[in-house]
């Protein structure tokens, strides 16, 4: 099918600079993991985005010098001309598929802890960063300056000559040259601090020098926070937000505009439990609209609806739709649209698990809706392509639709097995996701600094695109309100059965912290629940309730907020040393405790249960077990842990008689229902089982490609040995410079 | 209890289609076909009855090409016993009426105890062929049935009318009965039952077998179609921009506006 004429405006070309971009998509510099390190992760991963369709397709942020070394996390890097080798790959592979290449020159200041280089980063001012720990920078004088500047111009030169299009200056999240921009850091009194001409002297000098060396070859880059949303001790967009853009708008020919900056850059990135699509308008959209640049602006604000990129751009809003995770949710999105095929785009949900995964400091990127995002070269995945399965005559029986049982039947499905049946006992399919995308509201009034407790609804995007898909796929069967006995798979004349039948919450407070069970504890008694009692409302909750989290993630956090915003007392346990830690990472913590602290919920760290009795709680410390506290209560939940339910699997694998007497070959498990897991890894071990049901042994995963230095004489084929059965994800077909 | 189902492969049409130039009908590229909605539920309802009296036969029945062949291997494998599959190319324009005519001579040679249809189907959505049917085979026949007993050898059955009022009958067999959704939860086929029902009979009869001619069976149609377009494209739609209570208040206002009107 065509595309819709109202999209057309998507797919007019731009010209930024010296470069013409082709169409409006653009991926704005992202973190993978791969940096300059993993050159084929880098390569096929941002490739991916170029034959999905976007029009540029930027590195994470680049560090130009040792003495910018973000260890413990992992950034990019153009220190050298081996460094330039790697990147080139990437170049080579974007302009393959007709995209433009950009790189994000980076220089942290005392945000860069140096763990690898050992080197001492520099900075406007000696003021530590205000999220490491004992990080402090190297006052700059004059000379240092003219070096940090020169280190910009040696980059760029590096980075025309890997063959980048588009050259940041990259300040945005405070990094350098925003720190001399802002007060918040620079508290200079020469001509480098002060005045708004005198802060932003620096960066219009890079901007200067980049642009004087590059500058014909490469279009002129910088991202810029127009609202660091620190008020006046910062830079705020009425103020010095949109006077810097006039101040060295000459300069460039890219906008790329936030919000934020790196301490709380989950106002930037920010997830769907707070954040709505487009949500940086307020500040963003006024460069535009208040007429302070005549150059190209590419915005983001998780943007993933076609409909709501045609507004921004016929508005003026923005002149490019830039995109992070809607580009690694969906490679394919700008295709898409082009092919007229809306409904099938995978769209982001906002749990913000890619950006986890850099924040923890080295794991590749996953994403929980694209299982194949960090897999196209290390394991040869494709996210829209899937050859035919070599065992393809092979009747499957996935039982149970949840994240993972959806996405194995889609992958078969989409691998032309002849006839896979997904069996789902509940009313409708989606599993767990169905009940945990009610949670993250707490009272629904007031607004939390800058987003609101809006909840993890765009979660249930993980079931619609899987609905949408599987009724388009004629060889999968989905049948619903079914539930399925050991004898009943026995006899349903599948070859390969595939359990996925999910997990429950321990009922009795068996926890990873004790590794026992908690005395008095019985979800059987009505006024005990597990979480997922919360949300189905079936049990009577009393004014005074204690939720024990011992999860580490979203689960009693939620229930502590979802309560507390009825008008519930709350007060939250957990044995660690801060609750739900994991969403440090995903971006959500900050706005999380605001919300908490707003609805006054009584927050416990290293605390945990002993004892339940009617009516009270006996806790204590876990530093000092004698140390003990009680709490009034009429209601319990106990969010402590998860247990499989894999009866079935272990039923069927105990009679092989059976098997054998029904014609079934094969029992696999996949997701909660193997071990319990965050959503990303079920779905991901679905898609692994499907993409590999007819290896030699699907019940364990192939070998993947570890780009890691092999000692002594290597050639790419070394590496790519690796890998198997890839015939989806094309070679490399311009070889390393 | 032999119960006869007839069954209908209906059209199922692409978002965007376009229609034939040389005679009415759509390009079969936008067309996939799938088994009547309504035809779950008459199925189902027959197998229950026949599974509740412990012995009998579910003969299923449709005239079409051979793209019907599925939709009646789906019932055999639900658990219909046999499948009968009518065609001729004079066929091709048929209307319900002239449908009803090839049908009746189909069910009339199985003697059946009962015929189960759906209400309508999905495509045509006459509600015609049905009762043209029982009209053909001298059948008392109930209309929109939504709940069915069978006990002592009586049929108790629950007739759906407007305005939710409920009709309540009591008949004896033979009898024909157009099924409503919702009457029953339909079951659905395991992966053996669908290879079993490979070997299930399905046998394909002409016209000639069924001692018909093409001539009795356009006799019997009450309408032909001349010609098919796309309706007119109507104009004033209006694009609402803004935020969310932006466009609210503004559908309020014309709404507002409209009424007053």
């Amino acid at each position: 099918m065509a595309r819709d004429p109202k999209y057309d405006i998507l797919f007019e070309p731009i010209q930024l600079g010296p470069k013409t971009l082709k169409n409006r998509f653009y991926q704005v510099p992202h973190c993978i993991g791969a940096g300059s390190e993993k050159p084929g992760f880098q390569a096929f991963h941002r490739g991916m985005k170029a034959e999905g369709g976007w029009g540029a397709i930027c590195t994470e942020y680049c560090s130009i010098h040792p003495e910018s070394d973000d260890t413990h996390r992992l950034s990019a890097r153009i220190w050298d001309d081996d460094d330039v080798r790697n990147l080139a790959v990437m170049c080579d592979r974007l302009h393959h598929f007709g995209a433009l290449a950009g790189i994000e020159l980076w220089y942290g200041g005392p945000h860069a802890p140096c763990m690898e280089s050992r080197h001492n980063p520099r900075g406007p001012s000696q003021i530590p960063s205000d999220f490491e720990v004992n990080t402090h920078p190297r006052y700059m004088d004059k000379d240092d300056i003219l070096l940090v500047e020169q280190m910009y111009v040696d980059a760029a030169v590096r980075a025309r000559e890997a063959g980048f299009d588009i050259i940041y200056v990259y300040g945005a999240h405070s990094y350098l040259p925003l720190q001399f921009l802002s007060p918040f850091y620079n508290k200079r009194t020469d001509e480098y601090g002060g005045s708004f001409e005198n802060r932003a002297r620096f960066w219009k000098e890079c901007l200067e020098k980049v642009r004087e060396a590059v500058g014909d070859d490469c279009a002129i880059a910088s991202r810029f926070a127009v609202d660091t949303l620190y008020g006046p001790s910062s830079i705020e967009i009425g103020e010095d937000g949109v006077r810097f853009v006039e101040h060295v708008d000459d300069l460039v020919d890219l906008w790329d505009l936030t919000v934020g900056d790196i301490a709380e850059w989950g106002q930037n990135a920010g997830p769907s439990r707070f954040f709505e699509e487009n949500h940086e308008k307020p500040y963003t959209g006024q460069v535009k609209a208040g007429d302070h640049t005549n150059k190209a602006v590419v915005g983001v604000g998780r943007i993933t609806n076609p409909d709501t990129m045609v507004a921004i751009i016929g508005s003026g809003q923005f002149d490019i739709i830039g995109a992070a995770r809607p580009s690694i949710s969906d490679p394919f999105l700008p295709k898409k649209i082009e092919e007229g095929r809306p409904d099938d785009i995978r769209e982001c949900i906002g749990c913000n698990q890619c950006i986890s995964r850099w924040e923890i400091g080295g794991p590749p990127m996953i994403c929980t809706q694209n299982a194949t995002a960090g897999e196209e070269y290390r394991r040869g995945w494709h996210p829209e392509k899937f050859h035919p399965a070599a065992n393809g005559d092979k009747g499957v029986l996935v039982v149970g639709a949840g994240p993972a049982g959806m996405e194995c039947a889609m992958v078969l499905g989409k691998r032309d097995m002849e006839a896979v049946h997904l069996v789902e006992a509940d009313p409708e399919i989606g599993g767990c996701v169905n009940w945990i995308s009610q949670l993250g509201h707490s009272d629904g009034n007031e607004n939390i600094f800058r987003g609101t407790a809006r909840g993890l609804g765009e979660w249930k995007r993980i079931v619609n695109y899987r609905q949408i898909q599987l009724d388009k796929l004629k060889n999968v069967e989905v049948h619903t309100g079914s539930t399925l006995s050991t004898n009943d798979i026995l006899e349903y004349g599948a070859e390969i059965v595939i359990i996925a039948t999910g997990c429950h919450f321990a009922t009795d407070g068996l926890n990873p912290a004790t590794h026992d069970v908690i005395e008095g504890a019985d979800t059987s008694l009505d006024w005990q629940l597990t979480p997922d009692e919360v949300v189905k409302g079936e049990k009577q909750i009393g004014k005074r309730v204690l939720v024990l989290e011992n999860e580490g993630y979203y689960m009693g956090v939620s229930i502590a907020q979802k309560l507390a915003g009825q008008g519930h007392d709350v007060n939250l346990l957990t044995q660690m040393g801060d609750i739900a830690n994991y969403m440090e990472f995903t971006l959500e913590a900050p706005m999380l405790h605001r919300d908490l602290h707003r609805l006054g919920v009584g927050i416990h760290p290293y605390t945990m249960l002993e004892k339940i009795e009617p009516g009270v709680c006996h806790a204590y410390n876990v530093w000092k077990p004698d140390h003990k506290e009680s709490f009034e209560v009429d209601t319990v939940v106990l969010c402590t842990q998860r247990l499989s339910n894999d009866e079935l699997y272990h039923e069927l694998r105990a009679d092989k008689d059976a098997l054998e007497r029904e014609g079934i070959e094969a029992v696999y498990m996949i997701g909660d229902a193997a071990a319990p897991r965050m959503i990303p890894d079920s779905i991901f071990d679905g898609h692994r089982l499907a993409r590999e049901i007819d290896s030699p042994n699907p019940a364990m995963p192939l070998p993947f490609i570890r780009e890691r230095r092999l000692w002594g004489e290597v050639t790419n084929q070394d590496y790519e040995a690796m890998l198997q059965n890839t015939p989806d994800v094309e070679p490399m077909v311009v070889a390393a410079k | 209890m032999k119960i006869v189902v007839p069954v209908k492969e209906v059209a199922v049409l692409d978002e965007e289609f376009e229609l034939l130039e040389d005679r009415p009908g759509v390009d079969p590229d936008a067309i996939e076909w799938d088994l009547n909605e309504w035809d779950d539920f008459s199925v189902e309802e027959a197998l229950q009855l026949r599974e509740a009296g412990g012995d009998g036969e579910v003969v299923v029945i449709s005239v079409g090409g051979e793209e019907a062949e599925e939709g009646l291997r789906a019932c055999l494998a639900k658990g219909a016993d046999r499948a009968v599959r009518i065609w001729d190319d004079a066929l091709a324009a048929a209307d319900p009426l002239a449908v009803a005519r090839v049908l009746a001579a189909a069910v009339g040679r199985e003697s059946p105890d009962l015929v189960l249809c759906g209400v309508q189907s999905s495509d045509g959505v006459h509600s015609a062929t049905g009762v043209a049917l029982a009209e053909h085979l001298g059948l008392p026949r109930v209309a929109v049935v939504k709940a069915l007993e069978h006990e002592g050898g009586a049929l108790t059955v629950e007739r759906e009318l407007e305005g939710g009022l409920v009709e309540l009958l009591r008949l004896r067999p033979p009898a024909l009965l157009t099924i409503q959704t919702g009457i029953n939860e339909p079951r659905y086929a395991t992966l053996r039952a669908i290879k079993q029902a490979k070997e299930k009979p399905l046998d394909v009869v002409g016209l000639g077998d069924l001692g018909l001619e093409a001539g009795a069976v356009e006799a019997a149609a009450g309408s032909r179609v001349r010609s098919m377009s796309h309706p007119d494209t109507g104009e004033g739609a209006e694009m609402l921009n803004g935020s969310p209570a932006e466009v609210a208040s503004r559908i309020a206002d014309i709404v507002k506006d409209k009424m007053s009107g």
